[in-house]
């Protein structure tokens, strides 16, 4: 406070107007946490450097903190997507009795009686004129190129099937699909369809009812399976299968009717080797039935009988496809984390050097500034001036002094000027004054 | 001789043991199986799956499949499968009645369609938890 008496206490004369060896012309603000003193004002001061460079390395402290806290988020995320890929193959493991069972168990009637002149609803081929496609697609975001790819896929397939002059319905799976596809009226949408996070077979069941229901009611021809093939832990592929009409044998077909079926199918396993995280595949072969099953005699009709297996196929089939496309997201949101994680590292290091680099300017400037004032103060005669002693102006004057712990130097230059170094983080401390005026 | 019993879900294996008896429910009827039965193949309905263990009987809800009856092993493949002990009483209660006010509601063949499965497995699902107590 007590500068600023000083200050208001001296009128600077412009007459005199050589400088000595400390060319003090920085004109600080003296205390930029106050209010300017009048005879400031009447002398703008440029923006000076010190409080830019205060302000500069408190940004990039800010911002290392943000892109610290953000690392800490992505390697979290990309940890727990790693522990619910497991979980998801494990549930396909699970989901294998049932469906080689029921492989084995079509494969058994169909030998055992010879069913191709009886109608069965669900393998009806009739001519196509519409088609329905299921698109399943995630549920959160942060998970790389997985949602666009399927959906540029989606769009694709249903461009072709417009050249070919098909009529086109959407059942969209998914809250990634049914935003996208909420923005597009374009498409015709049947419905959306959203589930919890994990695919159950419940949630299997609502889409089976719903296919079901359209291709019962002969509102579509035939019904395909778009969804993300689950090829390994960095890469996937939308594939697009063809669920009805099913063939006789119960195969499900790709769009050229090439059998896809589950008998040479793969499936991974996450193990660690030599500490790293690695997929290893096991070749699931179909195993022949070696002891010859009994003749079964059917309860009901055959045509019963195959009207209830079916559906549980088809039940079976798209259970799998939700399976297939969980897993892959969560390798897709792994891997982005991961990267993620690594650019964010590499971020907090380059933006750690310019912070240490403008850390340690500032430092070498106040050095600079107070070894130029202690120069200044032994050039002005060595000793302070006593109390009494009056100011002659035309001669530059240092005034040391302390602001709490901090030295501080009060520089009056022959015109009159006053500059103030203190350092920095001290002001408006009243101190003790070791010169006086 | 006893029988061994597997009911298989898309989901998991609800049930891989042996049991003394049981009671199926199929399109046809209900038809009860013990040990050396003869082999058939039928379809099964939405309906109770009864199991006896020694002199307990345990009540499963199967919401529709295949049954396959061969040499002492009996396999039931259900598209899913809710032991008794395991429905909410309360739950399946509420479940069946927003299934009845939605087939009411029900307009055009395909809702009919999809409104009566849903309430067939809720009845299912009641009945399951009413055997048992």
């Amino acid at each position: 406070m007590f500068c600023v008496n000083l200050l208001t206490g001296i009128v600077p004369k412009p007459s005199v107007n050589h400088f000595d060896s400390i060319s003090f012309k920085s004109q600080l603000n003296p205390f930029p946490l106050f209010d300017p003193s009048p005879s400031s004002r009447s002398h703008p001061s440029p923006s000076s450097p010190l409080p830019s460079i205060q302000s500069k390395l408190r940004k990039l402290r800010e911002r290392i903190e943000t892109v610290k806290n953000t690392q800490k988020v992505t390697e979290a995320m990309k940890l727990v997507a790693a522990a619910k890929v497991r979980r998801a193959q494990e549930a396909v493991i699970n989901g294998r009795p049932f469906a080689e069972t029921l492989v084995e168990v079509l494969f058994d009637i169909n030998e055992q009686c010879q069913l191709d002149d009886v109608e069965i609803p669900l393998t009806a081929v009739r001519p196509v004129k519409r088609v329905a496609l299921v698109v399943i697609t995630g549920d959160r975001g942060l998970c790389g190129g997985f949602n666009n790819a399927i959906l540029k896929k989606a769009d694709s397939r249903i461009a072709e099937l417009k050249k070919l002059g098909l009529d086109c319905t959407l059942i969209s799976v998914g809250k990634k699909g049914n935003a996208y596809y909420h923005r597009r009226p374009n498409v015709n949408v049947d419905s959306f369809i959203e589930g919890e996070s994990f695919p159950t077979s419940k949630e299997a069941q609502v889409i089976a009812d719903d296919v079901f229901s359209l291709f019962l009611c002969e509102e579509v021809d035939k019904v395909e399976l778009l969804y993300t093939k689950f090829v390994s832990l960095i890469k996937s592929n939308p594939v697009i299968h063809t669920l009805l009409p099913l063939s006789s044998k119960g195969e499900a077909c790709d769009v050229n009717g090439k059998s896809v079926d589950a008998s040479e199918d793969e499936f991974f396993r996450l193990t660690t080797k030599e500490g790293k995280l690695s997929v290893e595949r096991d070749r699931m072969t179909m195993r022949k039935n070696a002891n010859f099953l009994p003749n079964y005699q059917f309860e009901q009709d055959p045509a019963h009988i195959l009207d209830a297996l079916l559906p549980l196929y088809l039940n079976s089939q798209i259970l799998r496809a939700l399976q297939e496309s969980y897993a892959s997201e969560l390798a897709a949101r792994m891997n982005a984390m991961s990267n993620a994680t690594d650019n964010a590292l590499e971020l907090k290091k380059s933006l750690s050097i310019a912070y240490n680099r403008e850390r340690q300017a500032k430092i070498t400037g106040e050095i600079l500034e107070i070894v130029a004032g202690a120069e200044a103060l032994s050039q002005s005669g060595g000793s302070s001036p006593t109390r009494n002693q009056r100011f002659i102006w035309g001669r530059p004057k240092a005034i040391r002094g302390y602001c709490g712990i901090r030295p501080f130097v009060l520089i009056i230059a022959s015109s009159g000027w006053m500059g103030v170094q203190i350092p920095l983080e001290t002001s408006g401390f009243v101190g003790r004054l070791e010169g006086a005026v | 001789m006893t029988l061994n019993l597997c009911v298989l879900t898309p989901n998991r294996i609800v049930w891989d043991s042996e049991v003394k008896e049981i009671i199926l429910s199929t399109n046809s009827g209900q038809i009860g199986v013990l040990p050396n039965h003869a082999p058939i193949a039928t379809a099964v309905d939405i309906g109770i799956l009864r199991i006896r263990l020694k002199d307990q009987w345990l009540t499963m809800a199967l919401m529709g499949g295949f049954a396959r009856i061969g040499n002492n092993e009996i396999t039931v493949l259900v598209n899913d499968a809710e032991r008794g002990s395991d429905i909410d009483p309360q739950e399946a209660q509420e479940t069946l009645e927003i299934a009845e006010a939605n087939l009411r509601k029900a307009e055009g063949k395909r809702q009919i369609i999809e409104a009566n499965l849903a309430l067939r497995r809720a009845r299912t699902r009641v009945e399951a938890v009413n055997a048992i107590s």
